[in-house]
């Protein structure tokens, strides 16, 4: 039934090759490594390449001129410090409502969790504008403050370090709920209840069986948040900017408004380094693959612990968590979208619908919407099936060079994404071949592309190495080709992990800032890039109406996806 | 079909993973119908050996059969994938796929295979009612009892009708009911399908008493290749006998020899048993007796040993005793009319034994009348 292509090689190793083509690894393979030298290789090499010209010959001129001015230090060490801070605030927020949403028996679970996970969506810019909005100088609490105290200056200062940190830890906790939160979901629940029968309280099993078993994905997220803090520009920029307080990202696109081209270009080849090294002692802690053979191909359900007494204090907990780190900033964002200016008192001859009437007569903002809506769909489509093949081949396909493949494809993942921007302009302003994409919105798209790909290789590679082998060998037992395997098997297995990694693609991106404010012109702007430019020169009710026109298209979207991963994870469990 | 050639040939098999070797020349032949065994403890290799007969794992050296078609030899560079030896294989770990129902589980060889949905369907019925699970093809792997997954993923192996049926350690995540209960299911299913298999246990009671021929292995070689009866009567080495049911062993010199027969002085008494034909050349000795060859009576020869009842446990059959020799710890077991109190003295006799050479390992193995 079955014609059986005979190898006709006497060398085994021409056998090995003969049989990789033969079940079409080795196309895949090649397909997607040109996919990844685009997109990833190229504007690398550019980047490292031109830090060395000056003039048309080869120099160090440039990287002298980094290192001749202290200010770009500091920016390298202010954007390590705030970081780590700033994650470890978010790892404490997620790791801990990740183990109370998932294991324990709170009440209305999926809303809470729901709810706790909404910093997410919302773009980091919007939460540093409601936190302006909320304590900068004449902010909510700040002028509530002043009535209760009397006049004069509030005892902090938004406009600093300590709010950059603030606003950063709030924002990126979600990353790290997403991770522990899957995990938690994954681990064999009798792993915990061997611990108990052996007379083990609960919180002694958590800190002993549960915690280290999901260690590997608290890394993980912690990573997520670290990189997340080091590349964002929107909350330093309104936050630090002002106060003559610089990061990385704050400082390169004043190097391009400048614009110094090469001093940014030698800047961001000083930052891939250290975001190497960085990114290097997290792989190191999170140690390796092993750790995560935590599920079989048996079908089981986690188990969950009561918590008595402590239940409303948790819950409590929660709510008021979620209220100062979700509501505030955005309640906040909405009242002043309706203020005629910002600080205004709060009466109704000072509420106003003009920011909005501003908003529907530019173009401008409506095409930034819809740009951001395409280029997130794209990306994250084209990313997620892209990536899913290549941790595919790297984990189970077992096809060397894969391994290279998915290296280079987590390299962007260490760029802050202000590199990535300097090395989109770099790449594609005057390409040796091809059209010079630079100034259409197609840039966009290949940046959100490479700066993305990681998440695609990190979730399809944590749903991969959860499926069991044997899952797969099964359909290979059953006659099933190696391409069909995949088809059959290993995709609708991988679905759920598609599907979050493509929500996680779609928002960030829809929300990204960074990479876009460093390479928009006109025609492709975005609507961060919108808001952002409205906010920075003063109109600050124009930027909050449109955040907040944005807000709901975002929430919708996400509600849809968050919606369907529930559906998809529910079919998986009992269709039938 | 050619029913001359075994349905699987193995031949000089050998793998390594690294420094170790997994498999270290493993030849063996399973003939038409037949149900073969690879019996050993857990890391000796059987796995491995098995995933190389699937396909799934590629040996380093050796040649492979199945059918008297070659699909792997390693000279010519042949390696057959797995999807083109129309094999079928049962996981330890079911492997059922947790996004289909029982009834695509159970059809997906055939879907692959291009057959016609109602075909399909079809056979999927006649697989499941031979499984006893008739009417169960729309639940979801997870609605399914450990025991029922089980037999999923038999159900799937069998939907082709494979020219040979692997299965690795399949009863061991079974209770024991179910586990006795599946293995006479197996045995009569492969008889009806007239399948030959290949078995890979480290269970000793399944594989007796499933097998045609079992091979017992140990550190990715043979040791002992035969029938049944043959590996627990007479085993090869030192390490079958040990391994496969259990034994008392004790040390002994030669007392007497005549006749065939051999007395044996093991301290306290002597016992007798049929002489080997070939006698060991050492003086120090180990005779090794199953717990049922041993027999007990009250009253007995003068110079029979005399032991001790130190605990009595009844196992349905019949009864399990402790004995204390010379102080050693002596198993016996014996029939339900066999009946001593804890603390008496009974008399020992050997039905069979088999002498063990102290410094060369097992010398032979000899059955006692
Ligand atoms: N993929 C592998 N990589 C490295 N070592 C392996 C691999 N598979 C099996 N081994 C080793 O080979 C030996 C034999 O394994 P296996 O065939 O699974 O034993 P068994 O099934 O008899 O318990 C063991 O020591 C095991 O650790
Ligand atoms: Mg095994």
């Amino acid at each position: 039934m079955t014609t059986s292509p005979t190898a006709p090689f006497e060398n085994p190793r021409a056998a090995r090759v003969w049989r990789l083509f033969g079940d079409g690894r080795m196309v895949l393979m090649i397909a997607l490594a040109l996919f990844v030298f685009l997109t990833v290789l190229y504007p690398l090499f550019q980047v490292v390449w031109r830090s060395f010209i000056v003039e048309g010959s080869l120099s160090l001129a440039n990287y002298e001129a980094v290192f001749l001015r202290a200010s770009n230090f500091v920016a390298v060490w202010n954007s390590l410090w705030v970081s780590v801070i700033a994650t470890a605030i978010s790892v404490v927020i997620g790791t801990l409502g990740a183990f109370v949403v998932m294991r324990t028996d709170i009440p209305w679970k999926g809303a809470l969790s729901l709810l706790f996970v909404l910093p997410f969506a919302i773009p980091p810019l919007f939460s540093a504008m409601g936190w302006v909005q909320l304590a900068g100088p004449v902010g909510l609490i700040s002028q509530g403050w002043r009535a209760m105290f009397g006049p004069g200056p509030v005892p902090w200062n938004i406009y600093s370090a300590t709010g950059i940190i603030f606003v950063l830890g709030v924002s990126n906790y979600p990353l790290v709920f997403l991770t522990v939160a899957g995990a938690l979901q994954r681990v064999d629940p009798t792993l915990e209840e061997a611990a108990r029968t052996a007379g083990v309280g609960t919180g002694r099993i958590m800190r002993d069986i549960t915690l280290p078993l999901v260690k590997p994905a608290i890394y993980g997220g912690g990573l997520l948040a670290f990189v997340s803090s080091i590349d964002n520009f929107g909350i330093p920029a309104v936050l630090g900017m002002r106060a003559q307080f610089y990061v990385l990202t704050t400082r390169i696109y004043e190097a391009l408004t400048v614009p110094n081209m090469p001093l940014a270009t030698a800047m961001s080849v000083l930052l891939v380094g250290v975001a190497l090294v960085a990114m290097v002692g997290f792989r190191r802690a999170e140690g390796g693959r092993s750790q995560y053979a935590v599920i079989g191909g048996k079908s089981t359900t986690p188990g969950i612990i009561k918590l008595g007494r402590a239940k409303p204090w948790v819950v409590a907990a929660i709510v008021l968590t979620i209220l100062i780190v979700v509501v505030a900033p955005l309640f906040a964002l909405v009242l002043t979208s309706f203020l005629r200016f910002w600080g205004a008192p709060l009466t109704w001859e000072f509420l106003t619908t003009r920011h909005y009437e501003a908003i529907f007569n530019t173009p401008a903002a409506r095409r930034g919407i819809l740009n951001s809506l395409l280029l997130a769909a794209g990306a994250a489509t084209i990313l997620v099936f892209t990536t899913a093949l290549i941790s595919w081949l790297n984990i189970k396909g077992r096809v060397r060079g894969a391994g290279t493949l998915d290296a280079i494809g987590l390299i962007p993942f260490a760029l802050p994404g202000s590199v990535i921007g300097v090395a989109m302009i770099l790449a594609w302003s005057n390409p040796p071949v091809g059209p010079a994409l630079y100034g259409t919105i197609w840039i966009l798209l290949l940046a959100y592309i490479m700066r993305y790909m990681a998440f695609g290789l990190q979730t399809s590679r944590a749903t991969l190495t959860q499926i069991h082998d044997s899952l797969e060998e099964a359909a290979m037992a059953s006659g099933a080709s190696r391409m069909r395997t995949v088809r059959d098997i290993t995709l609708p297995l991988l679905r759920p992990g598609l599907v979050a990694g493509w929500i996680l693609i779609y928002i960030s991106a829809f929300n990204e800032l960074t990479v876009s404010v460093l390479i928009w012109t006109s025609g492709s702007e975005t609507i961060g890039v919108w808001i952002f430019l409205m906010q920075d020169s003063g109109f600050t009710g124009r930027a909050a109406a449109l955040a907040v026109l944005t807000l709901p298209v975002i929430l919708i979207l996400y509600l849809l996806m968050r919606w369907y991963a529930r559906l998809e994870e529910r079919r998986q469990k009992r269709q039938g | 079909m050619n029913s001359s050639s075994g349905a699987v040939t193995v031949q000089g098999l050998a793998k390594q993973f690294g420094a170790l070797r997994a498999i270290d020349t493993v030849d063996f032949s399973i003939a038409q119908g037949e149900f073969f065994t690879l019996l050993g403890p857990s890391g000796c290799g059987k796995t491995t050996t098995l995933r190389c007969v699937a396909g799934l794992e590629s040996a380093d050296t050796g040649r492979i059969e199945i059918d008297g078609k070659p699909v792997f030899d390693s000279a010519t560079g042949l390696d057959l994938p797995a999807n083109e030896r129309a094999i079928g294989m049962v996981f330890q770990s079911y492997a059922v796929w947790p996004h289909m129902n029982v009834a695509e589980n159970i059809g997906y060889p055939l879907k692959v295979r291009g057959v016609a949905g109602t075909q399909i369907a079809a056979r999927v019925e006649e697989v499941l009612k031979l499984l006893d699970m008739a009417g169960l093809g729309g639940r979801m792997p997870s609605q399914l009892s450990g025991g029922q997954q089980q037999r999923v993923a038999l159900g799937r192996a069998l939907a082709i009708e494979p020219r040979v049926l692997l299965l690795d350690e399949p009863l061991s995540n079974l209770d024991a009911k179910l586990r006795e209960l599946m293995r006479a299911e197996l045995k009569l299913i492969q008889r009806r399908a007239g399948l030959p298999i290949l078995y890979v246990t480290h269970d000793q009671v399944e594989a007796l008493s499933m097998s045609d021929r079992i091979a017992v292995m140990s550190a990715g070689r043979i040791h002992h290749l035969a029938a049944p009866e043959e590996i627990y009567d007479r085993p090869a080495t030192r390490f079958v006998l040990d391994f496969v049911g259990a034994v008392n062993y004790l040390p002994c010199t030669v007392a007497g020899h005549e006749g065939g027969r051999m007395r044996l002085d093991v301290g306290g008494g002597t016992l007798e048993i049929a002489a080997p034909e070939r006698l060991p050349a050492a003086a120090d000795l180990t005779v090794a007796i199953r717990p049922e060859d041993l027999e007990l009576a009250a009253t007995g020869a003068d110079d029979a040993p005399r032991a001790r009842i130190t605990l009595r446990g009844f196992v349905g059959e019949g009864f399990e005793y402790r004995l204390e020799l010379g102080g050693q710890s002596l198993r016996a077991r014996t029939e339900k009319t066999v009946v001593f109190e804890e603390g008496a003295e009974v008399v020992l006799t050997a039905r069979r034994g088999v002498l063990v050479d102290a410094a060369a390992g097992l010398d032979s193995a000899v059955a006692a009348a």
